[in-house]
């Protein structure tokens, strides 16, 4: 017990309590001194911050889509579509690379001059600045975060339909149900603590993993608008030098996720009582 | 349950008692290097082209010290800052670094010692010292020169018809050719890359002293920047202009300055393009894809009369000592190896760098670096190079919503004189 004790205290706890300690002294000039919520205040005020906050709620508000993908295309596979198989490796193959390396692939395939908007004009449509429009980007490095990584949840899915009851799809169709109907009454009732999981790990996969595509894709741009609080935490403290202001923001993240974490808790408990 | 309200509160107290009593530096002793061995810091020495400017530095270093080791450790540049922030707040870490010229050394002139009394020798030999000066005091010696020439594509020129050796004066001519080369070739006026906020970076120190008049010029230098002064606007509305009007090659906010932009202008599909003197992006790039001969170099084309164009440079990258270092006289001695004439020859020769030195003879390497060696002695410090690394993250985001129209030149003055007043 003792030593388990000793490395969370001397590991974690001692180190978080040196990091929100920082976050109360200043930068510069101010090095070292005393300075109450300043950073905070700064922090608050600070316009980029606030977007980094309001693109977190974004993330939360289309977790439901980077849900939706994988359960629909891991639903398909179940149900045996034409070439099942060749998707099933298929759809896992993106979650194999480095976002280092999606983001590369991605900055060619949506670069201004590049085929995506070659084959949009061939179509008629003009082109879109998929990097360069503050409105666009941030969807556009979404959505990439959730081709990258999809596969991912696409597998646990598998795997819980693996515990499905094939009786019930049976008997779904003996009675004539459509398969919008078989999904929303059999398959999602039957997979809610599968579906309950993936929800926590792709939130978690959201606000901690983004940090490499936005590097690679948009540096945070264009105008600030694809800034997340990690990468505002980097910048920073390495490019700004302003330790102790990344200090505080990385206490803000701190709750944020310590919140997110702990209601993503609570549904899982609440799920596990109801089995 | 109890055990866990325990521990809440130890965390508790803990933190209210200790909040406040650290610093972000920590106590600034030790050094990286013994007394015997010296650690150096940049992202240079990995590069095969710098190899031999190590050697002769190394060997030029070894003649005075015999007993002193030195140990180059190349991080890359991409973490360099990071990774040197957090060595300064430890307070151990290299004893001589290398630093980019303006903010990034003032920023963290605190953790370093001042080379005043050492380089005195050096100080008419070598150009560039503004860069990595602060409150008077030197604090790196310059390596590099590094600046904001306006590069040209000389064909591009020849088959819209116009004159390659005699580039337009004023801007509204600079204008006007463009538009005959982008009817005649299809190439866009510049080769803009603004992803990363450089772009406007490169434009206000390039076409800065075509614009301001020579005393708005030096006191923008000196500290005293008045933002809201018509000649200044100008500027920006020019930014602006390159965007609405079309200049600027396609989807410029998406475009990364390295090393996209300068493709464009590798591969003809620009005519201009706002380059660098050093390291990368300078004439070497261009002439290895261009040959030597076609690549010009034109003085910034005037907007006010009123206005003395000349090239916007400063010291590119030095080298520095930290204060923690547990000999500054001998680790001074290893900066001032490092920019020895012959060692900084070798540099020019295999890096394509314009060097500090200006006794070394460049006259070998084609007309673009004839233009700008001759152009370094009336030179000026650049204008972005004076402000803050806060205010230069600003100015790039709002020049990408000039670009986008989402901002007006009013607004973008104010929010810039009210970053820039608190630094």
């Amino acid at each position: 017990m003792a030593p388990a004790v000793l490395i969370i205290v001397g590991l974690r706890l001692w180190p978080l309590v040196l990091g929100v300690n920082f976050s109360f002294t200043g930068d510069g000039d101010r090095n070292g001194v005393l300075v109450g919520l300043d950073n905070y205040l700064t922090l608050f005020s600070d316009p980029l911050f606030l977007t980094a906050l309001r693109n977190v709620g974004l993330l939360v508000l289309l977790l439901p889509v980077a849900v939706a993908i994988p359960g629909l295309l891991a639903t398909f596979i179940y149900l045996r579509v034409p070439g099942h198989r060749l998707y099933r490796g298929v759809y896992f193959f993106p979650a194999v690379l480095s976002p280092v390396i999606v983001g590369a692939i991605f900055n060619l395939l949506l670069a201004f001059d590049g085929p995506l908007n070659a084959l949009l004009g061939g179509m008629g449509i003009g082109p879109v600045d998929w990097l360069g429009d503050p409105d666009v980007a941030i969807f556009a490095v979404v959505g990439v975060h959730v081709w990258g990584t999809f596969g991912m949840a696409l597998v646990v899915f598998l795997a819980g339909f693996a515990t499905l009851d094939s009786s019930l799809l049976d008997a779904a169709k003996v009675d004539g149900a459509s398969l919008p109907q078989t999904i929303w009454h059999v398959i999602v009732p039957s997979l809610s603590r599968t579906i309950q999981f993936v929800f926590v790990t792709t939130m978690i996969g959201m606000l901690t993993s983004m940090f490499g595509l936005i590097y690679v894709m948009t540096g945070g741009g264009p105008e600030g608008s694809t800034y997340l609080p990690e990468f505002y935490v980097w910048i920073q403290q390495g490019r700004m030098n302003q330790p102790a202001l990344a200090s505080a923001a990385s206490t803000a993240l701190f709750l944020i996720m310590l919140v997110v974490g702990l209601a993503q808790i609570g549904i899982l408990r609440r799920a596990g009582k109801e089995d | 349950m109890k055990q866990r309200t325990l521990w809440s509160v130890a965390l508790v107290v803990g933190l209210t008692l200790t909040a406040g009593c650290g610093s972000a530096a920590g106590p600034g002793s030790s050094s990286g290097g013994s007394a015997d061995k010296l650690v150096v810091w940049d992202w240079k020495s990995g590069d095969p082209k710098a190899a031999g400017y190590v050697e002769k530095a190394k060997a030029d270093f070894a003649k005075k010290h015999p007993g002193v080791k030195v140990e180059f450790v190349a991080q890359p540049f991409d973490q360099y800052y990071t990774l040197l922030g957090a060595a300064i707040q430890a307070g151990k870490g290299p004893d001589v670094v290398l630093f980019n010229g303006g903010g990034q050394i003032r920023d963290r002139a605190d953790a370093l010692a001042p080379l005043d009394s050492y380089v005195a020798d050096d100080k008419q030999r070598l150009a560039g010292w503004d860069a990595f000066t602060k409150d008077g005091k030197v604090f790196a010696e310059p390596v590099t020169l590094q600046g904001h020439p306006i590069y040209y594509n000389k064909d591009l020129y020849q088959k819209a018809g116009l004159s390659p050796d005699v580039p337009a004066k004023t801007w509204d001519d600079f204008v006007k050719n463009c538009g005959v080369v982008s009817q005649k070739t299809g190439a866009k006026c510049f080769a803009q890359g603004n992803k990363e906020g450089y772009g406007i970076q490169f434009f206000l120190s390039a076409m800065g002293s075509a614009v301001l008049t020579p005393q708005e010029y030096d006191d923008w230098i000196a500290g005293k920047r008045n933002w809201f002064s018509p000649d200044v606007k100008r500027i920006f509305e020019l930014w602006k202009q390159t965007g609405d009007a079309g200049l600027n090659s396609d989807g410029a906010n998406s475009t990364a300055m390295f090393n996209d932009a300068f493709g464009l202008f590798n591969s003809g599909k620009a005519a201009n393009v706002i380059g660098l003197m050093s390291d990368v992006g300078h004439w070497k790039d261009f002439a290895e894809f261009l040959t030597p001969e076609k690549v010009g170099v034109m003085q910034a084309p005037v907007v006010n009369p009123a206005a003395k164009p000349s090239l916007a440079y400063d010291g590119g990258i030095g080298y520095a000592v930290a204060k923690w270092t547990k000999d500054p006289k001998v680790a001074a001695d290893l900066v001032r190896s490092l920019t020895s004439t012959d060692a900084l020859k070798a540099f020019y020769l295999d890096g394509g760098a314009i060097a500090s030195d200006t006794t070394i003879d460049t006259s070998a390497s084609g007309p673009a670096v004839k233009t700008i060696v001759s152009q370094v002695k009336s030179g000026k410090p650049a204008l972005h190079v004076a402000l803050s690394s806060k205010t230069l993250d600003l100015m790039g985001r709002l020049s990408q919503q000039l670009l986008s129209g989402s901002a007006t030149v009013d607004d973008v003055v104010q929010q810039l004189a009210a970053s820039d007043k608190t630094g």
